[in-house]
């Protein structure tokens, strides 16, 4: 087995040799390097899906369930649709909340979207949401100056309201300040941390922008209600989080006692993140599998051709290797000399294929609008798995090398 | 004996038939001896140079290195022999194209023997200056005559202070004088306690030979 700095003489020597062809050893090294485009590329979209899932993820709650109101779905023969409430209502919030009982809490809201408010001369379009207290402890809001909403603002009817953090900004509003709302008026008790917005992109939710909101009592939030007073929009049941294991159950649960209340017709929406998550990482796996496939097959591909370079340099320079059996050279460092020579090729083409891998990546982000993202791990991989190719289709040239008898070799012309 | 072989045969099968490149031959050498192998082309005298070095395996006897049966050796005792106490001389240089000509001598010190770049370089610097070189460390061998590039195989070949050198043809594809100056070098090297076996069928080198053995083809050698 050859020592370290034998392995380095060796080195020295291959890419000496590799150097004396430049046009062969760049052909054979390009292949190496579109296997490691391949796989750079499918790493740093995969990285970037997952980063965008987890994003997501992590905004809606991985502890939580959410449920919108949708329209019907499944309404079929026999079914008066025009006699079936169209909505969520708060009567079925209350159902769920008495099923829940102390393992989460849930809380309810409706919203009108582009409602226009304002607070003394200013003015803006913003997103309307009546809320039940519990609905804000269970989006994990938090007030950065007054307080949020309590149980007896909506009890009592309190004409009350806390603004989302850019729109305080915009309205200049402060605390007790009375903003306007349609034709009602009500005071500002809190203003919220900045939250940013919902990622609800791809699950089906309605989207919300915390920080341009306006959030008032269920009851008395200035928000057109067009007939029933209990209709909800959407509800968000959020678990403790030492019971957080049982969302699938829940969110089932949850769809039985909605689905028994309407007869089966399916005027809701259940989104679980935490089964979004799994969904990602199965269409994360997937997506991986084929690329792999592609940078596999790629790699193998390119490995066979420079297996094939290799197998041509051991025969040009078969003199060469019985010259260096006379002057000493065992076996094992012939085959470590002709390994050297393979591990090079390939991590100069694995080290050409990160850069276009990055570049490509990049080019996906901008032009496809997908998210990529890079990890040490990822960029290490490339060229790492160039060198195993290396390795492994320089293994046959190099033995071969090595069972050459040098008498013979010497003798080539 | 420093070196010997007995029996020493070497038979090659080419298309199924066995094709013999050695008949049965016994020689001794020892240290301060210049060994002229002589005969016919293709009466094997490159393969019993060949088996003497190690450098292939004969059919049936065997070769002695300081009583030390060479058939015994493993694959890196044979090569640490090769690089410690042997040196070689090709009749067409052999010499890496893309090392300098300081680099190829110091090519065996890649396998063992001198350690140290500076220790390396101040052999090398010697050797070339002995074989009248020194001004041409740096250059590469396309730039060298065949007289310089064989005399470069020559500083090689000393480089680890070998005890046994083999020349097989050394002066084959040189001038008369260069192949003079080549064959004083060996015979300097054999007065200095060298081992030296050259393979030839120059008149000229056979002059500068302590003994002769003629290979006849087909026939015994006979010391001459």
């Amino acid at each position: 087995m050859p020592k370290p700095f034998e392995i380095l003489l060796d080195s020295r020597d291959a890419w000496s040799s590799l150097r004396r062809r430049p046009v062969r050893s760049s052909l054979s090294a390009l292949g190496i390097a579109i296997g490691v485009v391949a796989l750079i590329a499918m790493l740093s979209i995969g990285e970037g899906a997952k980063q965008v899932a987890l994003q997501r993820i992590s905004s809606l709650g991985i502890d939580t369930v959410r449920v919108e109101s949708a329209p019907p779905l499944n309404a079929y023969a026999g079914i008066d649709v025009a006699n079936l409430s169209l909505s969520l209502s708060v009567a079925d919030a209350e159902r769920i909340s008495a099923w829940l009982g102390t393992r989460g809490t849930l809380g309810y809201f409706v919203r009108n979207d582009e409602q226009l408010v304002a607070a003394a001369s200013r003015r803006a379009l913003v997103t309307v949401v009546g809320a039940s207290a519990d609905w804000l402890a269970a989006e994990a809001l938090e007030a950065a100056a007054g307080r949020l909403l309590l149980p007896s603002d909506d009890a009592r009817q309190r004409r009350v309201c806390v603004l989302g953090a850019r729109l305080a900004v915009t309205l200049a509003a402060s605390i007790a300040m009375p903003v306007r709302a349609g034709n009602q008026l009500c005071s500002v008790v809190g203003v919220l941390r900045p939250k940013g917005r919902l990622l609800t992109e791809g699950t089906g939710l309605s989207a919300l922008d915390f920080d341009n909101a306006l959030i008032a009592p269920f009851r008395t939030a200035p928000i057109p209600r067009r007939g029933a007073r209990d209709r909800v929009d959407g509800m968000l049941v959020r678990l403790r989080s030492d019971a957080s294991a049982q969302v699938p159950g829940v969110a089932e649960n949850l769809t039985v006692i909605l689905g028994d209340a309407r007869r089966d017709v399916t005027n809701y929406r259940v989104v679980v993140p935490y089964a979004l998550l799994n969904e990602a990482r199965d269409t994360q796996i997937l997506f991986q599998l084929v690329m792999g496939a592609i940078a596999g097959l790629s790699l193998l591909v390119g490995g066979i051709g420079v297996m094939n370079v290799m197998l041509s340099n051991v025969a040009e320079q078969t003199r060469e290797i019985g010259l260096r059996m006379a002057v000493g050279a065992t076996r094992a460092r012939i085959i470590s000399l002709y390994l050297c020579h393979a591990s090079l090729l390939c991590l100069a083409g694995g080290v050409v294929g990160l850069g276009l891998g990055v570049a490509a990546a990049l080019l996906v982000q901008v032009y496809a609008g997908w998210a990529v993202a890079f990890s040490a791990l990822g960029l290490s991989l490339g060229p790492l798995s160039a060198v195993i190719a290396g390795l492994v289709f320089g293994l046959h040239p190099a033995l071969r090398a090595a069972a050459l008898n040098p008498a013979l070799a010497l003798r080539e012309s | 004996m420093l070196l010997q072989g007995d029996n020493l045969r070497r038979e090659f099968t080419f298309a199924g038939k066995s094709i013999t490149a050695l008949a049965p031959t016994s020689v001794a050498v020892d240290a301060g001896e210049l060994l002229a192998l002589t005969g016919p082309s293709g009466s094997g005298k490159s393969t019993l140079l060949n088996l003497l070095s190690g450098l292939d395996r004969p059919t049936g006897g065997e070769v002695r290195f300081e009583d030390q049966p060479l058939s015994g050796f493993s694959d890196a005792r044979a090569a640490a022999l090769r690089n410690a106490a042997f040196g070689f001389i090709f009749q067409t240089p052999h010499l890496l194209p893309y090392k300098t000509v300081a680099e190829n001598v110091a090519l065996p010190c890649s396998y063992g023997g001198l350690h140290g770049n500076a220790a390396i370089s101040e052999r090398v610097s010697g050797l070339l200056e002995y074989v009248g070189l020194a001004s041409h460390a740096t250059h590469f061998p396309h730039m060298l005559s065949s007289g310089e590039l064989q005399r470069v195989v020559f500083a090689r070949a000393l480089i680890n202070r070998p005890r046994v050198l083999f020349a097989d043809e050394p002066t084959g594809s040189l001038d008369a004088d260069n192949a003079h100056r080549v064959l004083s070098l060996l015979r300097q090297e054999s007065v200095a306690g060298k081992c030296v076996i050259m393979a030839t069928h120059d008149a000229e080198a056979m002059r500068f030979a302590t003994r002769r053995l003629n290979l006849d083809k087909f026939a015994y050698a006979k010391t001459v």
